[in-house]
């Protein structure tokens, strides 16, 4: 099956973002993305200050067909060509999902091509093998507005999740933070640059979870923390918003550090020194936290790899790529794959009974 | 004309091929459903395809359902007949589920005035008023009950759609409608002749939801002082 080139059409559509990619598997195991194409919708969630699942789903709907033509154009590669169609199947907001899992499923069909439904997070955990020539097992740290988790990546489709968060992920928090302070949608971004024009020990956040022995996250707290300081501090400057988030981010970065030192503690316990610590998600593209994996992957000597902020963010490379490695060994899909809101990727962890009331055991 | 017609947007999922050359519907499947369109409709068309014996590349064209109805159902719907648009590089028509009730109903002799209406819940209804022939009464719209009850000014008419027999019951005295047709979605076979029909250029394969998202734009300004 991989004595030749194989080529896929990637499709994700499980949050905000509309895009389509076609990747090529060379026959060594190495990936050459052909295009990756992006629509983001951030224009039509800003008013609303968050990701409405209706309005996104609407949007999938309108523009997945000339996104995806976009892509094939792009990489002048025509149906007959692909080796495969795949599509992200879950998690995400569900309305999305069935546009691009349905769309896919009718190329597929169409010209007779294996559909395979890709776990969006899976997609995340091999990304780095798709820019890079690395063996497993690494350590996975998925980070962005929808999710926060450690993940021992130790095979295609064989993942232990170490570490997840138990109310909100990290990007959702410093949206939310942003969101209290006034500041513009999409926050993250906004959060991180104030940051560095504030005082962050001005104001005594919490640090979440610190020296807890399990590597799992809470953001919840702290968000509450910084609505009480910003409330108390009211009328707010527009040094009193920076110290705001210097102090918030602080204690993210802190937090953070502890947790992912935990996780790959765990991880070398389990199952051995990991080839890398690896970070995805839109809030690896968060300098400040980049600098903080730095150290944390020096700490345990191991090294640290994040790929370019295109493929850290939702985009159709990375469903492309994962459906190639799942291809290259028979695991395909039929007409009948389910679209996923809820989709973990092991379901053999369980959830610490402490946590089952909570966002944990999605 | 080879026409593969598509409809998932109220309480069924369905396909059929009709060939308008020969009259003959070649393969029709529907399914009756209130959930579930995402998981039934393309195994459903892979059994409809190769039960025809033809290819994709056969189809002159792919007709489908745009609404109003689920807003789930309906791009369950597009995204198929789009996506097989696409691959198969076919045009793809729109035909609104208002019309595909009418259409069986209405005929060049006329007769009585044809009323759609589909549910929307909390006592409103989707609908739409058409003469005997076709014509236009009154354009589709979302509207409270009560208020489609006004359509009886325009005389007694025929009722379809999945609300059909509950506003019969309280259709005015006065004029009564003379047909009352409840189906729970409509004939496949009449999307597929509706979108042999219509030109792609006036009846675009995009939603047509006749109801705005349920959300409201934040209010503006940073909250600069504590709630009271």
């Amino acid at each position: 099956m991989t004595s030749t080139a194989t080529l896929m059409l990637g499709i994700e559509t499980t949050c905000d973002e509309t895009a389509a990619a076609v990747v090529e598997r060379q026959a060594d195991g190495a990936g050459r993305i052909l295009s990756n194409v992006i629509r983001s919708q951030i224009d039509e969630h800003a008013p609303y200050g968050g990701v409405v699942p209706e309005i996104a789903a609407r949007a999938h709907v309108d523009l997945l067909d000339g996104i995806v033509a976009s892509a094939m154009k792009e990489a002048a590669v025509g149906y007959a060509q692909l080796g495969g169609v795949a599509a992200a199947a879950g998690p995400g907001l569900i309305g999305g999902v069935i546009v691009g899992l349905t769309t896919a499923k009718a190329i597929a069909l169409v010209h007779g091509k294996p559909l395979i439904a890709v776990n969006h997070l899976e997609a995340h955990a091999l990304t780095p093998r798709l820019v890079c020539p690395l063996a497993f097992p690494y350590c996975l740290f998925l980070a962005s507005g929808g999710h926060t988790q450690i993940v021992a990546v130790l095979g295609v489709g064989n993942y232990v999740r170490l570490g997840t968060t138990v109310d909100d992920a990290i990007g959702e928090a410093f949206d939310k933070v942003a969101k209290m302070l006034g500041l513009p949608y999409p926050g993250g971004p906004q959060v991180e640059r104030l940051a560095a024009a504030g005082d962050p020990h001005r104001f005594a956040f919490p640090r979440p979870m610190m020296g807890r022995k399990d590597a799992n996250f809470s953001l919840s707290g702290l968000k509450t923390a910084v609505r009480n300081e910003a409330e108390r501090a009211a009328p707010l400057e527009r040094q009193d918003i920076a110290d705001l988030c210097a102090g918030f981010q602080a204690a993210v970065l802190e937090s953070t550090a502890d947790r992912l030192t935990v996780g790959l503690a765990l991880f070398q316990e389990r199952f051995g020194p990991p080839r890398a610590l690896v970070a995805a998600g839109g809030v690896a593209a968060n300098q400040a936290i980049r600098g903080a994996l730095q150290s944390v992957a020096a700490r345990a000597e191991t090294a640290l790899i994040v790929p370019p902020p295109a493929l850290c963010t939702d985009n159709g490379a990375m469903i492309a790529w994962a459906g190639l490695e799942r291809l290259a060994l028979g695991l395909v899909d039929d007409m009948a794959a389910m679209p996923r809101a809820r989709w973990r990727l092991d379901t053999d962890t369980p959830t610490p009974a402490q946590f089952a009331n909570t966002r944990a055991q999605h | 004309m080879l026409v593969l017609a598509i409809d998932t947007a109220l309480d069924a999922c369905a396909a059929a091929v009709l060939d308008t050359d020969t009259n003959w519907l070649i393969v029709q499947e529907s399914l009756p459903m209130s959930r579930g369109h995402a998981e039934a409709l393309m195994p459903l068309l892979e059994r409809l395809m190769k039960a025809s014996g033809l290819a994709f590349s056969a189809l002159d064209r792919i007709a489908v359902t745009t609404g109003p109805g689920s807003f789930t159902g309906l791009r369950v719907g597009l995204s198929a007949a789009r996506g097989i648009a696409l691959a198969a590089n076919k045009p793809v028509v729109g035909v609104t589920t208002l019309s595909a009730y009418a259409a069986p109903l209405v005929s060049e002799n006329g007769g009585n005035a044809v009323l759609s209406v589909i549910d929307a819940r909390h006592d409103q209804a989707y609908f739409q008023l058409v003469t005997g022939s076709g014509g236009t009464l009154v354009r589709p719209r979302l509207a409270p009950v009560s208020e489609i009850l006004d359509c009886a000014r325009y005389g007694a008419p025929r009722i379809v759609g999945n609300l059909a027999e509950a506003l019969a019951a309280r259709w005015s005295a006065s004029a009564p409608p003379v047909e009352v047709r409840q189906l729970a979605a409509p004939e496949i076979a009449w999307v597929a002749w509706l979108g042999a029909a219509v030109s792609p250029n006036t009846a675009p394969a995009r939603p047509y939801y006749l109801r705005a998202p349920d959300a409201r734009p934040q209010r503006g300004g940073p909250p600069s002082s504590p709630p009271a």
